[in-house]
C-alpha cells in the first residue's frame, strides 16, 4: 500500500529523491538550537487560537449599549470590537481559555525569537553562508513585535487605547510626511472610526501572511544549507552530527510543539492576562495610570520616558521628541541589527564558511558587543516600568527616572568589559584543549634509536578531516542485498582504508555494537589515530566492524 | 516483498530497532492514556458550560501526555545515533555558473535589442502602479489640512463634565479638578480640557494672561504636548499635573511648563470668564495647537 | 575499554548542557515566586485591619449639611460626651505637632474647620500620628480604637464648625456600573484602573485600594487627603460618590475569571510570566529533547 502510494506520488512529482533527503537529515542535539523551534510552535499555537478568536471577535467601533454576562459594566456605551471581546470571555466555550492563551502564545513567541537571535549572535551563526536568513529573522522579529502592538490593540480597552493615541503620536512625528501618515492611517485626526478594522486587517491577513511567508522562506533556506553546529568530537565545517530526522527528531519535534502548547494552555488556564473586563471600554479623556505597553514594546516605552524634552524647531518646522526614541531609535536599533553580518565581515575580514558555531568565549570581542548592546536595551526594558518600580520599592518616581537615564549610559560598556574580560579569561588561547603530540620512540633494524612526533592534528579540531567521508550513495536499482544500496555511505568502501591504518581520520564503517545490521544508518565519523597512538581510540564509538 | 512500478521489487530490509525498555513502553503508553481521559473530562467540561481554569489545566494535561509521549518515544526507543552527513558544497560549479551567466545574458540581449519596447512597457506598468496609489492617497483618510492646529474650543464655550453637566463658579472646591469640554462637543478627543481650582482668587499663570484664571480656576489642554496622553493626574499639594504614559510633570501656578520628563512644552491655557450667572466659559479657543509636535508646527 | 574513554569524556559537556538551562529554571521559580507575593500581600490585606464604623451605635450632635435621610450616603453625628475624652487623647497623641487646639504649627498644619471626615481619614487609616513629616504618610495599623478615634475626630470638629463629617455608605443603594464609570473617569489616573496604585512624581505616590474600608474611601474622595483632588458635592453628588465606593470594595476581590492576577499591574508582571515561566519551562523541555538519551 506504501510502496503503491509512494509510486504514484513519484511519477508525478519525482518525490522520492527529495524527500528521502529529507527522511535522512540530521539535526544537530542541543538544546540551544530548540529556541527557534519554540517560536515557530508559539505561531503555530497563535495562527490556531487566532482562528478561533476571529469567530467571535467584531472588528468595529461602533457603539452599542453592552448588556452582557459582566454585570459591572451592564448599560455601558461601548464599541463592538470591546463588546464582543467580553462575549467571548464571559459567554463562549473555551473563549477566555483561547483568548489568553492567544496573548501569552504571543508574550512566548517574542520572547523566543529574542532569546533565538541571541544565540544565532553569540555563537556566529549568521557569518557566511547564512546571511540571507538572518535578515529574514530580523524582519521576522519586526513583524512579530508589530502584530503583538497591532493585536493586544484590538479589543479597544483602555489600556491599549491609550497605546493607540502614543502610536498616532508616534506617527505625527515623523518629518515631512508624519501627519499625513497618521490621518491616513486612522483615516482622519483621532481618534477615527476606521482604526479598529485596520487594524484587524493587518493582524489577521497581511502581517501573519507576511510572517508564514518569511517563516517558509527562513525554514526552507535553514533546511538546504543544513543546520550549524557546535564543534565538537566528530563535527567538522563539512558534516553534520546528530539525530536523524525520520523517525528520532520528527517525534521528538512534534512532542515539543505539544509541550510548548502545552505550556502556553496552562498559563491561558490558570493566569490571567489582560483583563479588559476590568480595564473598560477605551474612552480618550480617560486614562489608567500604571499604562505599560506589553514586554517586547517596553524598551521603546522606556526610550520615550528617558528621552530628554529636547524638540527640534525652526525653518518653520518641528522635529517632535518622540521622534528620537519612537522612530530614530527602532530604526536604528533594526537596519544594525539587520546588517550585523556584514558590518562584522567589514571588521574581521573573513570571507570563509562557516558551519561550525563559536563559543562566545572564544570571541571576546564580539560577544562583549552583544552583551553592552543588549545591556542596552534592558535598561530601556526596565525603563518602562520606572513608576511601577518606584512603587514597589518605595522610591521617588524623579528618582528613579534620573536613575535609569544614569544606568543607560553606564550600564552597557561595564557590561561589555566584564563580558570581554570573562570571555578572554575563560576562552582558549592558543593550544588550550589541543591534545599533547607524543614522542615515540623507533629503534631500527640496526638497532639504533630515534624519536618522532605524532602527526599533528588539524590546527582547531582533530575531527576536521571529514572530507574522506564518502559521498551519499547515488543507487540505482533496488535489487539485491539492500545493505548495500540503502545504506547511504556507510557500506560503500570509502577512500579511507581500514580502522587503524595510519590515516588520519576514518569513517566507522561497521554497525553499531547493538544493532545488528543498521542498513538506515548513515555513517558516522570516528577520529581514528596514528598506528602509535593505536590504542587511544578516544572519539571511537563503535568496533571495527 | 513488493513490486515497485516500473522497477523491480523494494524488500523492506533490516532495521535497526531498539529492544527492551519496557519502563519506557509503559510510560509513553500511559502519556498518551493519560491524554485520552483528559480530553474526555474536557468534553464534559464543555458541555457542563466550562470553566476557564478547568479547560486550561485540562487542556495543558492533554497536550502534556501527548507531548511527553511522544517526546519520550523518539527519544528513547528508537536510534538515536549519532549520525553524521555530509554537508553538499552550496556554491555550483565554475560551469554551472557559466550556463547560467550564458543564459541569464542570451535572454537579456534578445530583448535589450527593443529598447523602446522595454521603456514602454516599464511606462505602462509603472503608471498602473501610480495610478493604483490614488485610493490609498485620497480615501485612506483626509488631509490633515488646519485640523492639527485647530480645536472646536471657541470664544464663549461653555464648560461642561464629561456628563454634559455645565461647570458654574461653585462646581469645584479649591484642589478640586474635573475634565471638561465645550458644551457642543462633550467627550471630544481634542477638545479634552482639564478644569482644576488651585485657589479661591484670581490665578495669574504667567504675564499675559491676567484674566485668564478666575477665582482660581485654571484650564489646561488635558492632551500632554509629549506623546498625546490625557494628563489625568493632578498632585493639589504640589499643584503639579502629572501624565501617566510617560510621567512628564507639568507646573500648574507657572501655565503647566514642564518640570520634569520628556514633555517638550508647556501644556495650552484656555482662558477662561465667568458669566453672569455664574457659568464658567472660554474666552477665547486655545492659542496654539494642542497635544503632541508634528512636522508642520513652527514652535 | 573505548566505551569508558568515551563515557569519560561526555561528563563535562553534559555539566555544561545542563548549566545554563537550569539556572535558568532556578531564575524562573525565584521570579515566579516574587510575581506571585504582591498577589498573596493583596489576599492578606483584604481582611482590613478596623472594620469601619457600622457597628457603632452612639448618638449624634454634628451633622453635615448634605445630610439626605434615606440616601446612600448618610453622615455620622458623633457623641458629644466623647470629646473629653478625645481631647485627652488628641493632647497626648497629636498636639505636639498640631497645637493644643489644633490651630497648626510650624510643623503641622491647621486641622480647625476641616471635618470630622478629614480627621478620621488620617487616624482611622494610621497615617496620623506621623513620625517623620517630611515623607507621606503611609497606611498602617492604626493606633487607636474605632471610638478612640471618634473621640478624637468629635473633639477636633468640635473646635471650629465646617468640613464633611463622616460619611456613611449604603452599598445596597448604590450602582456598580455607574461607579465603574465614574471610577475610570476620576480615580484610575492616579490610583490605576485596577485599584493598585502607582508612584506620582516628586516621591509622593497614590496608595493601593486595597485595604480602604467604604468610609474611608467616601472620606477621601470627599477630604482629597494629601495631594488627592478634593471632591466636593457640587462635583460629586453623595449617590456618585457611594457608586465610586462600591466599585472600590468591588476591586478589592473583582472577577478574576482569568485565573491568577499577578498583581493586577498589567503587561509589566505579565511580561516577566510570560518570559521566566513561560519561555523558561518549555526551553527546560527543549533541554531535555535536546540532550542526548543515554
Amino acid at each position: 500500500m506504501i510502496t503503491q502510494t509512494v509510486d504514484w506520488f513519484d511519477e508525478r512529482l519525482g518525490l522520492a529523491k527529495f524527500t528521502r533527503k529529507s527522511l535522512n537529515k540530521i539535526f544537530p542535539d542541543h538544546w540551544s538550537f530548540m529556541l527557534g523551534e519554540i517560536a515557530m510552535y508559539s505561531f503555530i499555537v497563535l495562527l490556531f487560537t487566532g482562528v478561533f478568536l476571529t469567530l467571535f471577535f467584531v472588528p468595529s467601533s461602533k457603539e452599542i449599549i453592552y448588556h452582557g454576562a459582566y454585570k459591572p459594566l451592564d448599560g455601558h456605551k461601548v464599541s463592538e470590537a470591546y463588546a464582543s471581546t467580553l462575549n467571548l470571555s464571559f459567554s463562549v466555550r473555551a473563549g477566555l481559555v483561547m483568548r489568553q492563551m492567544h496573548h501569552w502564545a504571543a508574550n512566548i513567541f517574542i520572547a523566543a525569537i529574542v532569546v533565538h537571535v541571541c544565540r544565532i549572535f553569540f555563537t556566529g551563526a549568521f557569518r557566511k553562508p547564512r546571511e540571507i536568513n538572518w535578515v529574514i529573522g530580523t524582519l521576522l522579529l519586526i513583524l512579530a513585535i508589530v502584530n503583538g502592538f497591532l493585536g493586544y490593540s484590538l479589543p479597544d480597552d483602555l489600556i491599549s487605547g491609550t497605546g493607540i493615541r502614543i502610536a498616532f503620536s508616534i506617527l505625527l512625528s515623523v518629518p515631512v510626511v508624519g501627519s499625513y501618515l497618521a490621518f491616513f492611517l486612522f483615516g482622519g485626526n483621532f481618534p477615527g472610526n476606521s482604526i479598529i478594522p485596520r487594524f484587524y486587517a493587518l493582524h489577521i491577513l497581511i502581517i501573519p501572511a507576511l510572517i508564514a511567508g518569511l517563516l517558509g522562506a527562513h525554514l526552507a533556506i535553514m533546511w538546504h544549507q543544513k543546520h550549524t553546529q557546535f564543534k565538537g568530537k566528530g563535527k567538522s565545517e563539512r558534516n553534520v552530527v546528530g539525530v536523524a530526522m525520520w523517525p528520532a527528531y520528527a517525534l521528538q519535534a512534534g512532542g515539543f510543539f505539544f509541550l510548548t502548547a502545552a505550556v502556553i494552555a496552562i498559563l491561558g488556564g490558570l493566569v490571567q492576562i489582560n483583563p479588559i473586563w476590568l480595564y473598560g471600554q477605551y474612552i480618550p479623556y480617560k486614562v489608567s495610570y500604571a499604562v505599560q505597553p506589553d514586554w517586547y514594546m517596553g524598551w521603546l516605552d522606556g526610550a520615550l520616558r528617558l528621552m530628554p524634552s529636547w524638540e527640534i524647531t525652526g525653518f518653520g518646522h518641528m522635529i517632535p521628541t518622540i521622534f528620537f526614541p519612537a522612530i530614530l531609535l527602532p530604526g536604528l536599533t533594526f537596519t544594525a541589527l539587520a546588517l550585523w553580518p556584514f558590518i562584522e565581515k567589514k571588521i574581521t575580514k573573513d570571507t570563509a564558511e562557516h558551519n561550525l558555531l563559536d563559543n562566545p568565549r572564544d570571541v571576546p570581542w564580539r560577544t562583549s558587543v552583544g552583551v553592552g548592546v543588549l545591556a542596552f536595551y534592558v535598561v530601556l526594558f526596565f525603563a518602562s516600568s520606572t513608576d511601577v518600580l518606584a512603587n514597589s520599592f518605595q522610591l521617588s518616581l524623579n528618582f528613579v527616572l534620573w536613575g535609569f537615564r544614569i544606568l543607560l549610559f553606564v550600564v552597557p560598556p561595564i557590561a561589555a568589559y566584564v563580558a570581554y574580560r570573562v570571555a578572554s579569561e575563560t576562552g582558549s588561547t592558543a593550544g588550550t584543549g589541543r591534545r599533547k603530540r607524543a614522542n615515540v620512540i623507533f629503534r631500527t633494524a640496526e638497532g639504533a634509536y630515534y624519536t618522532e612526533q605524532t602527526a599533528p592534528r588539524s590546527p582547531q579540531h582533530p575531527e576536521e578531516s571529514a572530507e574522506e567521508l564518502p559521498e551519499e550513495v547515488e543507487y540505482h536499482s533496488l535489487h539485491g542485498n539492500g545493505d548495500q544500496e540503502l545504506v547511504t555511505s556507510a557500506a560503500q568502501p570509502g577512500p579511507s582504508g581500514p580502522a587503524g591504518s595510519p590515516s588520519h581520520s576514518g569513517v566507522d564503517l561497521g554497525p553499531r555494537p547493538s544493532g545488528g545490521s543498521g542498513i538506515f544508518r548513515i555513517p558516522r565519523v570516528r577520529r581514528s589515530s596514528t598506528p602509535e597512538a593505536g590504542g587511544d581510540q578516544i572519539g571511537g564509538i563503535g568496533d571495527r566492524g | 516483498m513488493t513490486k515497485v512500478e516500473g522497477g523491480g521489487d523494494f524488500t523492506p530490509p533490516e532495521v535497526e530497532i531498539v529492544e527492551g525498555k519496557r519502563g519506557v513502553e509503559l510510560f509513553v503508553a500511559l502519556a498518551f492514556v493519560v491524554s485520552v481521559l483528559a480530553s474526555i473530562a474536557l468534553a464534559v467540561t464543555f458541555v457542563l458550560g466550562g470553566q476557564p481554569q478547568i479547560e486550561g489545566a485540562l487542556l495543558f494535561v492533554i497536550l502534556l501526555g501527548i507531548g511527553v509521549g511522544m517526546v519520550a518515544w523518539g527519544k528513547y526507543l528508537v536510534p538515536q545515533g549519532p549520525y553524521s552527513q555530509e554537508r553538499e558544497v552550496l556554491k555550483s560549479e565554475i560551469a554551472e555558473r557559466q550556463a547560467f551567466l550564458a543564459s541569464l545574458d542570451r535572454g537579456q540581449r534578445q530583448i535589450g535589442r527593443r529598447p523602446f519596447l522595454m521603456k514602454m512597457m516599464g511606462a505602462a506598468i509603472g503608471v498602473f502602479g501610480l495610478v493604483n496609489l490614488f485610493p490609498f492617497l485620497r480615501s485612506l483618510g483626509p488631509q490633515p489640512k488646519k485640523a492639527l492646529y485647530t480645536t472646536p474650543w471657541k470664544k464663549g464655550a461653555l464648560l461642561v463634565d464629561a456628563n454634559g453637566s455645565a461647570v458654574t463658579v461653585n462646581t469645584l472646591e479649591v484642589g478640586g479638578m474635573v475634565t471638561v469640554f465645550p458644551s457642543y462637543d462633550v467627550g471630544g478627543a481634542i477638545s479634552q480640557t482639564v478644569l482644576l481650582r488651585a485657589a479661591n482668587t484670581a490665578i495669574t499663570t504667567r504675564p499675559g494672561r491676567e484674566t485668564w484664571g478666575p477665582q482660581g480656576y485654571l484650564a489646561y489642554s488635558k492632551l500632554c504636548t509629549h506623546a498625546g496622553c490625557p494628563v489625568g493626574l493632578y498632585q493639589e499639594l504640589t499643584q503639579q499635573l502629572l501624565c501617566p504614559c510617560h510621567q512628564s510633570l507639568f507646573d500648574v501656578l507657572t501655565g503647566a511648563n514642564p518640570v520634569f520628563g520628556p514633555a517638550p512644552r508647556p501644556l495650552p491655557q484656555l482662558p477662561l470668564y465667568v458669566d453672569s450667572s455664574g457659568y464658567i466659559r472660554a474666552q477665547a479657543g486655545y492659542d496654539q495647537p494642542v497635544g503632541p509636535g508634528f512636522w508642520e508646527r513652527g514652535a | 575499554m573505548s566505551t569508558k574513554r568515551r563515557r569519560a569524556a561526555k561528563l563535562p559537556k553534559l555539566k555544561r548542557r545542563v548549566f545554563l538551562p537550569a539556572a535558568v529554571g532556578l531564575a524562573a521559580a525565584g521570579i515566579s515566586t516574587l510575581a506571585l507575593l504582591p498577589q498573596a500581600g493583596a489576599a492578606q490585606s483584604n481582611n482590613p485591619s478596623n472594620l469601619g464604623n457600622f457597628g457603632y451605635t452612639g448618638s449624634y450632635i454634628y451633622g453635615g449639611t448634605q445630610n439626605k435621610a434615606g440616601g446612600a450616603i448618610s453622615y455620622k453625628k458623633l457623641n458629644p460626651a466623647s470629646i473629653p475624652y478625645g481631647k485627652t487623647l488628641f493632647l497626648e497623641n497629636c498636639s505636639t505637632c498640631h497645637g493644643a487646639l489644633a490651630q497648626g504649627t510650624p510643623r503641622a498644619p491647621n486641622l480647625q474647620g476641616l471635618g470630622a471626615a478629614t480627621i478620621d481619614f488620617w487616624v482611622s487609616t494610621g497615617r496620623m500620628p506621623l513620625a517623620d513629616p517630611t515623607v507621606q504618610a503611609v497606611q498602617k495599623p492604626p493606633r487607636f480604637s474605632r471610638s478612640q478615634t471618634l473621640a478624637i475626630d468629635a473633639y477636633v470638629s468640635s473646635l471650629a464648625p465646617g468640613g464633611p463629617a463622616i460619611p456613611n455608605v449604603n452599598l445596597s443603594l448604590a450602582n456598580l456600573a455607574q461607579g465603574e464609570s465614574l471610577f475610570s473617569t476620576n480615580c484610575a489616573a492616579c490610583h490605576t484602573i485596577t485599584g493598585a496604585g502607582d508612584a506620582l512624581a516628586s516621591g509622593v505616590f497614590a496608595p493601593t485600594l486595597m485595604v480602604a474600608t467604604a468610609t474611608q474611601a467616601a472620606e477621601a474622595v470627599r477630604t482629597g487627603p494629601g495631594n488627592m483632588p478634593r471632591f466636593g458635592p457640587n462635583t460629586l453628588t453623595d449617590q456618585q460618590v457611594a457608586d465610586i465606593v462600591k466599585y472600590v470594595k468591588y476591586l478589592q476581590a473583582p472577577n478574576d475569571r482569568g485565573g491568577i492576577a499577578i498583581g493586577h499591574v498589567g503587561p509589566v508582571s505579565e511580561g516577566f510570566v510570560g518570559i521566566i515561566i513561560g519561555l523558561g519551562t518549555i526551553m527546560l523541555a527543549g533541554l531535555w529533547i535536546g540532550g542526548r538519551a543515554k
